[in-house]
């Protein structure tokens, strides 16, 4: 009998169609704007109005200038322009309006593009106008400007001698010019660079290299509250641009990993639209919280939390201020500071960029799970060891015989071999992604509007996993007048993620269920799957729905104070706003379960997971955040007797943020085709709701200073004076100073004389206090929840219940940062390198002494307090090498290490009875466990298979043979006779998974329009606890690894190296501590741009073709078996690999 | 430009003058500790989360894993659950806490309360305003703070008093109290509290559910059984006269007789006593825990197999042992279907008529309230167990079907309600959980009475409870030890589930014997072709050699004893 399964809700594939229909839709907008600016439709469209009696002609010409774009082009020779005229018209098309001015006259006129050629009768009698002669007069140049190692120089001037016409490279070194005729001469010049003129000659494309005079030297990288030139820069900052992270990644943070020296990014994740990439700066310092170690990310002067989520075309840099100068943001910086800055437009025509790429992802290791066969295998052993290993077993789980027919399949709708992993699987999931961005401006107005929108999908197609997202940006800068400038950046992301109500991390787990369970009969049914929550029924049981709108706005005015020269006074307002939309549909359900004697199939309402899909549930969610920022900084700077320069910066912030929230719950609905709440069941008890709201402000003030003697001797001191409302009234303030100096021994003439070779080498050194106020707010105050409600009878009473105790004395954590560098550049940059050592100090962790308060007071929660104290040493070393060979053969590599390792000099400690536990003297986040020795215990030939021989040492009562043979710690290093395994035998794993070194080594060439860059990441000093790689044979009928199973101890196998089924260890052992040191082909990317003169013919400046990948080949050192990046086990959704095919096109 | 420098100047003054308090919020969803006192309501909604103070099987609310004390006795086949390092033999002072929330290591929980109840009673005694119940909220704190030091002794022995709350940075350690002075201080906080309680509420009253002057007579009646008990005899006062503590324990009984009159009474149906949702009166119930459908627990569906969506106790590890099921007597002789000898074998007894290959035929009625086997009914589910001799074919609800259904071929049906009684089994349940019941006390008083001499009056007691089972009275022929083992089982059988068989076993000092006991489940081999069911005892567990007598009290965690800086003693079992 075959059923056809009911299918009741709408399904929310993000169809074929509606990507093609998008793609269209950003095709036609592009081209609408190109034909707009296009040669000919001006010249159509353009009308003007005139009424001049007795006018020169010039006077007339003129007020058509005026009127329009249109400039006349004529040899004063041969057009009399003084001649009088009269015309009268009313916006009329421009071509009527010629031919009425010259129809008494000689003079012959074309409209070429926005430029009227005007021409008399020549010599001839040819009436003719040579529009071939006209064009070599008034012509278009464009070309790249490029630094003598071939990358492109962004903001290059390119002036037309003589003239006022000018324009500036983007950011790719693009530019484009009209100059007069082939006599012109282009001047190229560019700060640090040599001044280049070029007479234009025949050519139309011009391309230029510049010859760097001082190489990177004014480089200009932002801190907080300002920019600095790279060279006079004492503090330790890491920075990219825009363009060195603009691949093809849908997550901005998993494109920063491995290229800024460090910055530890980690993706534990590939969840589309929620990749939790962990970052850290320069390791953990802080072992308060597992978010205490944060940095602080500030977008466009900020604290914003979508930095993962922008258009990667949108930003202009990245910097990290790594060291004691990210003081200036006070109480958040201690865990370093990330500055995003999106870009704003250049001076210049419109310039568009248009991006879109397709990509294909699926998991980087799928785990290899057992089959059915080997699974009953190890729960038959499992249910054995559980009984005590009775000599007589006449009840296994699974007889031969049915594992037989596992093995050949003969009967897969009652023995099945189910690969859930497989079940659930595509061979990939799709991504799009694709962007359109115009940038441009005058000495007036400079713009960039940007729009991008990208969809992921899942791999996992029972999820029905969508993740779309629009992004849309607005930046506008006005000169109001020579002193005055006012800008807006206004920013959206409108983003909405569909997939399963139920947890992922759940899902995940399910496709761990018992292979023996069918996931669909042979009929084409579906089974019931583990605790009816077969992974293939998520379509059936309802979706979750989160819409989110972030909407960041910034707007800004600079004032030059006319009488003070180098004063100037900025403010920002910023108002943020993020709407959140939550819909969760939970319905019920059905599946079909064989009936085991008549062997029909019976179709069953599932029950399984939350609400147990008896009815159907509905929870409506919404959240609004909102962020109002006010400051104003005044700034300073001047320049004393050409040696001494000064820059000096004081400013105030004011913050406010809210939170409010509201949910609404129905259950009962007519339909399952209406989610809405008011389709639900209006009785009281089917129905609830909630609500909450938070609050929280910022009053800070900061101040930095300046000082360079000649380049040489640097100095800068900053302060920063923080009040937060997290903190107990009166105790709100912390002052956070900082110092840096540098001292350029390049700039000194002994020194040059020494050593000409040396283009730059400075030392550094900064020093200062910076804080952390991770906290929950109140903790100074004893509040209390609603909660512990009672029924008494038959009536809920409320109930309230002391939240955290309080803590009076609450306060920032406290970071002294110590760091030294040196920055050198050689042969002209050919070999560039930084290197830093550094140090943290931090104190005043805050952490709760759940360690040393004994439970018998009764405490509910603890709050953190601030005892802690640690210490984190590490260093970075980058190492450049950019050079072009073969003339025309560019090519960089640039290296990085990065390495720290924090240890814990005090914290809230059980007084421990034997050293080794101790978690003092030992890096955060170090745990507890059992050191092993590898093999494992073995069964008394007298006592029985179910007891241990007594003469290998001590166990712990719950050991049995095949068990890990734990060694006796307290015997072995602290002298101790026992002979028992107890918690003393356990010790402090020296390691974590934060890895304690991480590197990147990106390598770069280009050859005649080809180019490729390929990048490794690696990591080490982390180890990986995987539990569901320690499980085999579980009660819970979970899955294991096939490597797990492999070689396990059986009675039958007693040398195995892998323990026994069911294995009993007393606590987490070193046994399953992995190593996690891996290198990864992180990013490779190939790309051919089309010869400058094929596309120029059809109006376009650029365009490039690439493939790239992410994450391509990874040799793990260890951790075979999963991906080593990933450290939350089964539960997680994996990290993805990505091939990606793109083209960007520029015009 | 003149206007733009305006409009410059009043922003920044603006910035710098905007906000003077702008930092000194207050929270917002969460209240303040200075108004909680201030409050009388929220004084009220204080108490009633005291009430979360006492433990009981269903205490964790919908949607969380129950984690039953049965796990840790031979109620259960327990398949590699929580209480497993009991059953196996591997409990220790660093793993003692993996049993919180089967509320056996209640320690930390339970001085939270009583941190809370010396809180609330210290604000409410030097409040000087008008409350009104004032002194029976002062007594109900205190009665929860009897029930909670009771749960404590019983776990551990003698346990710190503490009296006082202190703040985080004090420095405090403990000590622990004799038994004697816990027992002092509970008698105390019983005779304090009693006079301000409300004498009784009916299960009509909006307080029924809270602790009144009956619930702490029941209160007693178990404590002082316990004390009397072998295995707290001798901790506690031993050199007092066993007969004046089984005195005590009689008398405590009976003083709940004398007060209580015909207040309560057995239900008349023992099946249907304990699957009642909310609203459904049941006399027999002292002291309740009581549940609505939107403040629910989800008992009934986790217990239950596959077929309703179950996981037969979370991981099939709620399964009935079979050694429970053969100590249920047979109901036309009355007689125990099986006889021990050694303590450790176990023989048919001819008398009784118990065939084993009818296992499930004339046994108590109690068996099939309790037990969904094979060939039992629920719900008008036929429920199958068995296996085909060649394994092909098997019953719906055998674990070869699914995982989820118990090994041992035993399901829990006691608390799973009937279809008249709760029509879904999905959703939150509101069946009444009782921690109190005349049942206990009638055993309670049998065995004081037995302990005393008084073998007549035991048998009276017992008789009652089994007349509302349906079972044959104990004849006079029964006395001394054999009664005493009739008495034993009496209580487990009657109590069964209901938090009583891990302590029980404890105090009557017979834990070495039952808890080294193997545990069994039941193997049914059906011949497809006549359809005869074959039956047998299956090996599950092998428990001999698992028992250490420090069991008999739990320890304290090894983490808390170092964070008492040497001054709290373990346990005095585990010294």
């Amino acid at each position: 009998m075959k059923k056809k399964r009911d299918l009741f809700l709408p399904r929310f594939y993000y169809s074929k169609k509606l990507i093609m229909e998008l793609k269209i839709a950003i095709f036609i907008i592009l081209t609408s704007i190109t034909s707009s600016f296009g040669a000919h439709a001006y010249s159509q469209l353009a009308r003007v109005s005139l009424e001049m009696e007795n006018k020169p002609l010039e006077n007339v010409i003129n007020e058509i200038e005026k009127q329009s774009e249109f400039y006349f082009i004529f040899n004063q020779t041969q057009i009399d322009v003084s001649k009088k005229v009269t015309i009268s018209k009313d916006n009329e098309l421009i071509d009527g309006v010629l031919q009425d001015l010259f129809k008494d006259s000689n003079v012959k006129y074309a409209i070429m593009d926005r430029k009227i050629l005007l021409n008399t009768e020549n010599k001839d009698g040819d009436y003719t106008i040579k529009v071939a002669d006209i064009a070599i007069q008034q012509k278009r140049v464009t070309g790249t400007v490029s630094g003598s190692d071939g990358s492109p120089l962004p903001g290059v001037t390119v002036l037309v001698v003589g003239t006022n016409t000018g324009t500036i490279t983007d950011a790719d070194g693009f530019y484009s010019l009209d100059v007069q005729n082939n006599q012109s001469v282009l001047q190229f010049s560019f700060i640090g660079f040599g001044t280049k003129n070029v007479t234009v000659g025949s050519q139309n494309v011009i391309n230029i290299s510049l010859e760097e005079t001082m190489l990177q030297m004014e480089e200009v990288v932002v801190i907080g509250y300002g920019t600095q030139r790279k060279e006079t820069l004492t503090g330790s900052v890491s920075n990219v641009t825009g363009a060195e992270i603009a691949t093809p990644n849908m997550n901005v943070a998993s494109s920063m990993t491995g290229k800024m020296p460090g910055l530890v990014v980690s993706q534990r994740t590939g969840e589309p639209g929620n990749e939790d990439l962990t970052i850290l700066v320069r390791g953990n310092s802080s072992f308060a919280s597992s978010s205490a170690n944060n940095p602080l990310i500030i977008i466009d002067g900020v604290e914003r939390d979508n930095m993962n989520r922008l258009n990667p075309d949108d930003i202009e840099s990245i910097s990290v201020l790594k060291d004691a100068t990210a003081a200036i943001y006070g109480a958040r910086a201690a865990n370093g500071v990330i500055i995003v800055t999106t870009k704003i437009g250049s001076v210049g025509k419109p310039k568009f960029t248009f991006i879109s790429n397709t990509s294909f992802s699926s998991v980087t290791q799928r785990p290899n799970l057992l089959g059915s066969p080997e699974y009953a295998r190890v729960q038959n052993e499992a249910v054995w060891y559980r009984a005590n290993r009775p000599e007589n077993w006449t009840t296994p789980t699974f007889t031969e015989d049915a594992i037989k027919q596992m093995e050949d399949g003969s009967n897969p709708d009652v023995y099945p071999n189910t690969d859930w992993y497989s079940e659930i699987k595509q061979p990939f999931a799709v991504q799009n992604r694709a962007s359109l961005q115009v940038t441009g401006g005058n000495e007036g107005v400079k713009y960039l509007l940007s729009l991008g929108w990208q969809d992921q999908g899942s791999e996992f197609k029972s999820m029905n996993l969508n993740y779309n997202q629009f992004n849309l940006r607005s930046n506008v800068n006005v000169n109001l007048t020579q002193h005055i400038s006012v800008g807006a950046n206004i920013s959206a992301i409108v983003s909405e993620r569909k997939g399963p109500w139920e947890n992922i991390g759940t899902i995940f787990t399910n496709t761990w269920a018992d292979p023996t369970l069918v996931a669909r009969f042979s009929t084409g049914e579906l089974g019931p799957g583990r605790y009816q929550e077969s992974p293939l029924l998520l379509p059936d049981r309802g979706w979750l729905k989160v819409s989110n709108l972030p909407i960041n706005s910034t707007f800004t005015s600079t004032i030059m104070i006319p009488w003070v020269k180098g004063l100037k006074i900025d403010a920002s307002f910023n108002y943020d706003i993020r709407n959140q939309f939550q819909k969760r549909w939970v319905i019920p359900y059905f599946f079909y379960e064989r009936n085991p004697v008549t062997g029909e199939l019976e179709r069953k309402q599932g029950t399984g997971g939350e609400g147990k899909g008896a009815v159907e549930e509905l929870t409506d969610t919404y959240n609004k955040w909102t962020t109002m920022m006010f400051n104003v900084l005044l700034s300073y700077n001047t320049i004393i007797n050409e040696v001494h320069n000064i820059t000096a910066m004081v400013g105030t912030e004011k913050q406010k943020n809210n939170n409010n929230m509201i949910e609404a719950w129905r259950m009962k609905f007519l339909s399952t085709l209406l989610p809405e709440l008011n389709v639900g069941s209006e009785d009281p008890v089917n129905r609830d709701n909630a609500g909450s709201s938070e609050h929280s402000a910022r009053d800070n003030y900061m101040g930095r200073f300046n000082y360079a003697y000649q380049k040489k001797y640097l100095a800068e001191f900053i302060f920063r004076y923080d009040g937060s409302s997290n903190f107990p009234i009166g105790k709100q303030f912390g002052f956070f100073p900082a110092a840096s100096f540098g001292w350029r021994i390049s700039e000194e003439s002994f020194f040059r004389d020494a050593l000409p070779f040396v283009d730059n080498l400075k030392f550094r050194y900064s020093v200062g206090q910076t804080g952390n106020d991770r906290i929950a707010p109140y903790q100074y105050l004893q509040l209390y929840d609603y909660a512990g409600s009672y029924v008494f009878n038959s009536s809920v009473n409320d109930g309230i219940r002391a939240s955290t105790m309080p803590n009076p004395n609450v306060t920032w954590e406290k970071s002294l940062k110590n760091d030294i560098g040196i920055e050198a550049s050689l042969w002209n940059s050919l070999l560039g390198f930084e290197i830093t050592l550094f140090k943290e100090h931090r104190t005043n962790i805050l952490t709760a002494r759940r360690m040393s308060i004994p439970n018998t007071l009764g405490f509910t929660a603890l709050p953190p307090e601030n005892i802690g104290e640690a210490e984190v040493r590490g260093y970075e070393i980058a190492l450049t090498h950019r050079n072009r060979v073969f003339n025309d053969f560019n090519y960089s590599l640039s290296a990085n290490v990065s390495y720290s390792n924090s240890k814990i000099i005090f914290m809230d400690e059980t007084p421990e009875s034997v050293p080794w536990r101790e978690q003092t003297g030992r890096p955060i986040g170090a745990q507890l466990v059992y050191k092993t020795d590898g093999t494992m215990y073995q069964r008394d030939p007298d006592g029985g298979s179910n007891t241990i021989d007594p003469t290998q040492g001590a166990y712990h009562r719950s050991h049995r043979p095949g068990d890990l043979r734990i060694v006796n710690l307290t015997a072995e290093w602290g002298g101790a006779t026992d002979n028992t395994i107890n918690s003393d035998d356990m010790y402090r794993f020296n390691y974590t998974s934060t890895p304690r070194a991480v590197f990147g080594l990106n390598a770069n060439c280009e050859y005649k329009g080809f180019d490729l860059s390929i990048f490794f990441q690696g990591q080490t000093g982390a180890y990986n606890y995987d539990g569901t790689f320690v499980s085999l044979g579980a009660s819970s009928r979970q899955n294991s690894y096939v490597a797990r199973a492999t070689d396990r101890w059986t009675v039958d196998n007693t040398t195995g190296k892998m323990p026994r089924s069911d294995a009993y260890q007393p606590g987490m052992t070193d046994f399953f501590m992995m190593d996690a040191t891996f290198i990864r082909l992180k990013t490779a990317e190939f790309g051919y741009s089309i010869p400058e003169d094929i596309i120029s013919r059809y109006g376009l400046s650029d365009i490039r073709l690439y493939f790239s990948g992410y994450n391509l080949l990874t040799w793990a050192k260890e951790i075979k078996h999963a991906d080593p990046e990933m450290t939350g086990g089964s539960g997680n959704y994996p990290p993805q690999r990505v091939l990606n095919l793109g083209i960007n096109v520029k015009f | 430009m003149k206007k733009y420098l305006i409009l410059l100047v009043v922003t920044v003054s603006l910035s710098f003058a905007a906000c003077e308090d702008m930092l000194d919020l207050s929270p917002t969803v969460t209240i303040d500790e200075t108004i909680v006192f201030q409050s009388p309501k929220l004084m009220e909604a204080y108490l009633n989360d005291l009430y979360w103070g006492i433990p009981s099987e269903f205490s964790y609310t919908y949607q969380t894993a129950p984690e039953w004390t049965s796990r840790a006795t031979d109620e259960v086949f327990n398949n590699g659950r929580s209480g497993y390092i009991i059953t196996t033999g591997s409990l220790n002072e660093d793993n003692v806490n993996t049993l919180s929330a089967m509320k056996l290591y209640i320690w930390n929980s339970s001085y939270q309360y009583i941190r809370k109840i010396n809180i609330f009673l210290n604000e409410l005694e030097k409040a000087e305003f008008l409350i009104e119940n004032k002194d029976r909220m002062i007594a109900e704190a205190k009665a929860i703070k009897a029930f909670i030091y009771f749960n404590l002794i019983i776990r551990f022995g003698g346990i710190p008093i503490v009296d006082e709350y202190w703040n985080l940075h004090d420095e405090i350690t403990f000590t622990s109290n004799t038994l004697e002075e816990c027992v002092t201080e509970i008698e105390r906080l019983i005779a304090e509290a009693m006079p301000d309680l409300e004498e009784y509420y009916s299960g009509s009253s909006a307080g029924y559910g809270r602790i009144c002057q009956d619930v702490l007579l029941a209160l007693r009646s178990r404590m002082y059984l316990y004390l009397a008990s072998p295995l707290f005899a001798e901790l506690h006062n031993p050199t007092e006269s066993r007969t004046d503590k089984w005195q005590r324990a009689a008398t405590a009984a009976e003083d709940f007789f004398s007060a209580t009159g015909n207040r309560y009474q057995l239900h008349p149906d023992y099946a249907r006593a304990f699957n009642n949702p909310n609203g459904v009166v049941n006399n027999e119930f002292i002291f309740v825990k009581n549940y609505t459908t939107t403040s629910g627990h989800n008992v009934p569906l986790d217990n239950l197999g596959r077929r309703y969506g179950g996981y037969g106790g979370w991981w099939a590890s709620m399964g009935p042992s079979q050694n429970l099921v053969d100590d249920y007597d047979m109901q036309s002789t009355g007689l125990p279907p099986f006889i021990w000898s050694n303590d450790d074998t176990k023989s048919v007894n001819p008398a009784s008529g118990y065939d084993p290959q009818k296992p499930y035929e004339d046994r108590d009625p109690r068996f099939y309230a309790t037990i969904l086997y094979d060939g039992g009914v629920y719900r008008g589910d036929l429920h199958e167990m068995w296996v085909s001799e060649d394994a092909t074919q098997w019953g719906s609800d055998s674990p070869l079907q699914n995982g989820d259904n118990p090994l041992g071929l035993y399901i829990l049906r006691k608390f799973a309600p009937d279809v008249d009684q709760e029509d879904l089994l999905w959703g939150q349940s509101t069946i009444t959980y009782c921690h109190y019941r005349l049942g206990e006390i009638y055993l309670n008083y049998a065995e004081a009475m037995f302990e005393l001499g008084y073998e007549d009056v035991c048998r009276e007691y017992m008789n009652k409870i089994r007349a509302r089972a349906e079972m044959p009275d104990i004849p006079e022929t029964v006395t001394g030890e054999e009664l005493r083992a009739r008495l034993y089982n009496e209580r487990r059988i009657e109590l069964a589930f209901e938090m009583h068989r891990y302590f029980d076993v404890r105090r009557w000092k017979i834990a070495h014997i039952i808890e080294n006991r193997d545990i069994y489940g039941a193997q049914i081999i059906k011949n497809m072709t006549t359809g005869v069911k074959t039956y047998s005892n299956v090996l599950r567990q092998v428990r001999k050699g698992s028992w250490d007598d420090r069991y008999y009290l739990l320890p304290i965690h090894r983490d808390e004893i170092k964070r008492n800086k040497g001054s709290l003693l373990q346990t005095v079992t585990w010294r």
